[in-house]
């Protein structure tokens, strides 16, 4: 019996290593090889990198991604926080109201990307009519480069504000209520009594909704494939979309892997930082 | 008590929120009715004449019969493996005192393994995976999604068996019951709703894959659901009709779903860190 607890993870440890830790490792070695047409063609040393580094196609799609996460990720965290603060406590129609919000985020972002190639698009769409009965014209949104990003960022901002909203509740209706009362008591209004209490109480979860959605914003690729495929020109093209490129459309496999070895390395900087906001706010929510 | 803003706005600021919410799946479902004429005939918030000749083409020329029963295979044989494998490895991680600080570190790794976008790992599994011939075939991606997914099981259920108290195992075991017994006749049963909403939370981002499933299946012999409708865009002509009977199909089990666990939303979406 001693040792039977170590047996009963060996099963998990096999399936997850193969399937995650072992291609890691495989990318590292592949980002050191040249491949040509899908074939390896032995080992090239560290010029895979430095073709990236030199790749001003890759440094757009850095910087495409950046200002997507950073733009996406605090609209969806102020909204979230606006709306989870409006709801804040007991409320009537609580249950319908989670149900239909949390429909755009659990529906698969293959279909989020359909819904809104049909609300975009310029014939069949209604994008354009409502703009144009605004007297905003109608724009063919996903045509035009600066319209294509913000169209693609808000896209995100509706699948993903549910997110933000539903963790920020959670910890919104799990606060403590005494220093607000006392707070109240001593006549603070409510937005000094928010910056003083209600926010540094909340931080925890607020930290961990945040660098969650971060760390899978930069993965985003699914809705991006759908709705424009990185372009026009590479004015949606994220990491993720121009390493499948290179990957699937040009079989340069060693070059991706060398993009995604990078990309690997700066993730793992936030993924070290988001278990420990998950850990403590786990700890401090249990407590 | 704080009110800051009156009821009445409260819930207007609300309506308008769902509505934005909800209003684009009404366009698709609205779209996948229509018949061709009618989807370019301008703007209309229903369909004049309801016809479900999208759908019979969906599921004739377009194969959506196909993608859904190799999504169904794919999903419920790489759900039930991770299930079993990821529990086994929860409960260890529950109830021992393990050397090496495993009890800590083993849940990191998941976390770690959890967090991964798909892009990291596609391009060099799809190399394995060519070597070993399972390049567009279900058990390829059986595998792939069963160690991705035993690392959500394993820290949901470690979490759900923490709030499980051990005296009612440990009695078990005096009345003669080995570890294993009393997991399954003791345990698992008060663990049932933690273990249903594990199971649906893996089926439904099991079911949702795409970049997997795209970059590692090319024909509809194993392509699932999401890499089936994403088909059929990027023709030179949009099919609107299909498409958009399409997206309702590949929506329809996971709403169905969602309804179920809407409870433990957050919980699964925090990996259990905001309950």
């Amino acid at each position: 019996m001693a040792s039977s607890p170590y047996l009963l993870l060996v099963p998990a440890a096999v399936a997850m290593g193969a399937v995650a830790l072992y291609p890691l490792i495989y990318s590292v070695r592949a980002s050191l090889h040249h491949y040509r047409f899908g074939r390896d063609f032995g080992s090239t040393g560290l010029d895979n990198y430095r073709n990236v580094l030199h790749d001003s196609t890759f440094w757009t799609a850095i910087g495409t991604t950046a200002k997507y996460v950073g733009l996406a990720v605090a609209i969806e965290t102020l909204l979230g926080l606006g709306l989870a603060l409006l709801v804040s406590r007991e409320l009537r129609f609580g249950g319908l109201i989670r149900v239909g919000l949390i429909l755009p985020m659990t529906i698969a972002p293959v279909v989020v990307g359909v819904i809104w190639r049909l609300m975009y698009a310029s014939d069949i769409g209604l994008v354009n009519p409502i703009f144009s009965s605004l007297g905003l014209g109608s724009p063919n949104v996903l045509a035009h480069e600066g319209s294509a990003f913000l169209a693609v960022v808000a896209v995100d901002v509706w699948e993903w504000t549910p997110l933000l909203f539903l963790i920020i509740l959670a910890g919104l209706q799990s606060l403590p209520q005494e220093p607000l009362e006392a707070a109240r008591v001593d006549g603070a209004g409510p937005v000094r009594s928010f910056f003083d209490h209600t926010l540094p109480l909340l931080r925890p979860v607020l930290m961990v909704a945040i660098v969650l959605r971060l760390i899978d914003a930069v993965g985003t690729f699914d809705q991006i494939y759908v709705l424009t495929k990185g372009g026009p020109g590479t004015a949606t093209q994220l990491i993720s979309t121009y390493a499948y490129n290179t990957a699937f459309q040009f079989t340069q496999y060693g070059q991706a892997a060398a993009m995604l070895v990078s990309l690997l390395a700066f993730l793992l900087i936030l993924m070290a930082f988001a278990v420990r906001v998950t850990r403590r706010a786990a700890r401090e929510t249990a407590a | 008590m704080k009110r800051h803003l009156p009821r009445g706005l409260t819930y207007a600021g609300l309506a308008a929120v769902l509505l934005i919410a909800l209003f684009p799946f009404w366009w698709m479902l609205v779209t996948s009715l229509k018949r061709p004429i009618d989807i370019f005939a301008g703007v209309s918030l229903v369909p004049q004449h309801i016809t479900f000749s999208n759908y019979s083409r969906l599921f004739g020329p377009y194969h959506m019969g196909q993608f859904l029963r190799n999504s169904l295979v794919v999903v419920s044989v790489a759900v039930a493996i991770s299930l079993v494998v990821g529990t086994l490895a929860a409960y260890a991680l529950a109830r021992f005192r393990l050397r090496l600080g495993l009890n800590r570190n083993a849940l990191v790794v998941t976390l770690l393994v959890r967090m991964l976008p798909p892009i990291l790992l596609v391009v060099p599994i799809y190399i394995v995976l060519g070597k070993l011939s399972l390049l567009n075939s279900k058990i390829g991606l059986i595998i792939v999604y069963t160690g991705l997914n035993t690392s959500f099981v394993i820290w949901m259920m470690q979490s759900f068996l923490e709030e499980i108290p051990r005296d009612i195992e440990e009695a078990a075991m005096v009345d003669g019951d080995s570890r294993l017994t009393a997991l399954r006749r003791v345990v698992l049963p008060l663990a049932a709703p933690g273990l249903a909403a594990t199971a649906i939370f893996s089926v439904i981002a099991t079911y949702n894959d795409f970049l997997i499933a795209l970059s590692l299946t090319s024909t509809p012999n194993a392509q699932t659901v999401p890499v089936g409708v994403s088909t059929l865009i990027g023709k030179i002509q949009i099919e609107w009709g299909p498409m958009a009977a399409a997206g309702v199909v590949g929506a329809l089990p996971i709403i169905f779903f969602a309804l179920m666990v809407q409870r433990h939303f957050v919980r699964g979406l925090t990996m259990g860190a905001v309950k």
